[in-house]
């Protein structure tokens, strides 16, 4: 007798198909079910994300800078309600530097603008060195308080400080059918942040603890997708100085850095190749919350086998929208 | 046909453990968009609602107008006119609060906190969005090869504003430094006004880090409050120049 690849008698195949089919229909309530199953249309996962907002809660004052009217907490708010009602999966994210840069910071001490994320339900966030600027007591008090959503940092450690288990590094996202694997890096604070406001604060190298993170995002967790939140700063002239850009080229298994902390305004995402050869995506929206970055990722699925060697992603302006 | 059920049964089962074993979603592409949120853009009443009482308060203290601005002040680098004008402030007023003669301010780059202060009636809060951090004004005598140290960062860093010296960048370092309008003297000891934040190693300035502090606890924001009602004593408004303190080498 003659055996097939799939291990039943060839006689059997042709009813096997049949009945795969058959069996796949009574799985399957119709067409729609079939598209977002993600067997025969992508599925899709659409990020947004700040950085830098520095207690910008309201547009910058109609006084002639050239920011003016731009920016605002409630104009920020509405455009992703608006987004959440036409998309289905939705992460919303912020690469930190939350606190500090208009008097309500001086007077309020973060307490607004940790609500105000809160409301807009933002789904993580990393920690910026400015946000350390009321001490790590007002921190971790202001996200007691009022947060909903997770601080990540995969290299500081707080052991022995008011921030001790206040942050995590990492958390894992169920969008859908994706896993989605967030975490977060931020700056060395030595020489950055006062060191009467770092404390006992333990800083380790961000690119080993980024590689480390993913590698247990994809291995362990069996992520689809890894976004790493940088607090590191795009790129420098200073070729010995971590950046998005070195941590990019540095990396393995991370897809996307949102990154933060050198205010850059990106008009497209930078595409880097990772240490493997993988496309990985770093992108940034300047500061203040004067853009909302979107990035609206297409995703197929592939049998392990057929995955192409190395991992492109083709990268288009949105149209419309 | 009561064999067929079972059958049925292992083929789904085969199924859906063949296609969830041994598969991956891989993101195959991206559409980027930046949403500029501008006045036009909607706003949610909600989050309006929950701002107000915030706002009214912010509103009450620093809406009051301190000054007004000749022209718009920017923050650039080599130099700029926004931390020309703060530097000033600061030598200005340290000179005034210590009761003594300084060589030198210096302010990081990166202490600047507004990319612009715009011309015309500059508020409270305007002010506080400039200098937004509790640092402290404070003096420290730096003998001149220190000094020399630290304006070579500044010259890494892409020049930070100065009052009392002018220098010229040249492959990242401090050249053709006068001070007092003479050479630097890397002997002679300066007197120089600093913020706490950049005395204490902050910026990479890790040669000031054991130099001794002089401070009576003035803050650097409470520096340029005094500076401008002084100069408005003086019948003289917000203003500075471009004076080629910090240029680059030919």
């Amino acid at each position: 007798m003659l055996i097939s690849k799939t291990g039943l008698p060839m006689l059997n195949r042709k009813k096997f198909i049949r009945q795969a089919a058959l069996a796949a229909g009574a799985l399957v309530a119709g067409p729609s079910v079939l598209q977002a199953s993600g067997y025969f249309s992508p599925l899709k996962l659409t990020i947004l994300h700040t950085n830098d907002t520095h207690s910008r809660l309201e547009p910058f004052p109609m006084d002639g800078g050239r920011n003016q009217g731009l920016g605002g907490i409630a104009g920020r708010a509405e455009l992703i309600s608006r987004i959440r009602r036409e998309e289905e999966q939705v992460l919303l994210l912020d690469a930190g530097d939350i606190f500090q840069g208009t008097p309500y910071f001086n007077l309020y001490k973060g307490e607004p603008e940790i609500k105000a994320m809160a409301a807009m339900n933002y789904d993580a966030c990393t920690i910026g060195n400015h946000d350390f600027d009321a001490g790590m007591e007002n921190l971790a008090t202001q996200l007691t308080r009022h947060a909903n959503f997770p601080m990540l940092v995969a290299n500081y450690d707080f052991t022995g400080t008011p921030m001790e288990n206040k942050t995590q590094p990492y958390k894992v996202f169920k969008k859908g059918k994706l896993k989605i694997g967030v975490f977060g890096v931020s700056i060395e604070g030595r020489g950055l942040i006062p060191d009467s406001l770092f404390g006992a604060t333990k800083y380790s190298d961000p690119v080993q603890k980024a590689n480390e993170t993913a590698a247990v995002l994809k291995r362990n967790e069996g992520c689809d997708m890894i976004i790493c939140l940088s607090h590191l700063g795009n790129q420098y002239k200073e070729s010995n100085k971590v950046s998005d850009e070195v941590l990019a080229k540095e990396s393995e298994n991370i897809d996307l850095v949102i990154g933060g902390h050198t205010h850059t305004f990106l008009d497209n995402p930078i595409v880097y190749k990772n240490k493997k050869g993988d496309d990985i995506i770093v992108n940034q929206v300047g500061f203040a919350g004067i853009i909302l970055g979107r990035l609206d990722f297409e995703f197929s699925k592939f049998s392990g086998k057929k995955l192409a060697k190395n991992h492109n992603i083709s990268v288009s302006q949105k149209t419309g929208g | 046909m009561r064999k067929k059920i079972p059958f049925t049964f292992i083929i789904i089962v085969l199924f859906v453990a063949g296609f969830s074993c041994n598969t991956v979603y891989q993101s195959q592409s991206l559409q980027h968009n930046n949403y500029r949120i501008n006045e036009t853009q909607r706003k949610d009443s909600a989050l309006l609602n929950f701002l107000q009482p915030y706002q009214e308060q912010v509103n009450k203290t620093m809406n009051d107008v301190v000054g007004t601005a000749d022209k718009s002040l920017d923050k650039k680098q080599p130099e700029g006119t926004l931390g020309n004008f703060m530097v000033d402030a600061f030598l200005s007023m340290a000179e005034e609060k210590y009761a003594t003669k300084a060589d030198a301010a210096f302010l990081n780059f990166g202490g600047i906190r507004l990319t612009q202060l715009p011309a015309g009636n500059v508020t409270t809060g305007k002010i506080f969005e400039l200098m937004p951090f509790d640092n402290l004004l404070i003096l420290q005598k730096l003998k001149g090869d220190i000094l020399q140290q630290l304006l070579d960062l500044t010259a890494a860093k892409g020049g930070w504003p100065l009052a009392g010296i002018t220098m010229q960048i040249k492959d990242k370092k401090a050249v053709n430094v006068m001070i007092g309008g003479k050479p630097l003297d890397p002997n002679a000891v300066y007197t120089t006004v600093n913020s706490d934040f950049v005395a204490n190693g902050g910026d990479n300035a890790d040669m000031l880090r054991n130099i001794p502090q002089i401070t009576n606890g003035y803050l650097m924001r409470d520096a340029i409050f005094d500076y401008i009602k002084k100069m408005k004593s003086q019948g003289k408004n917000i203003h500075a120049d471009i004076q080629n303190r910090v240029t680059h080498a030919q």
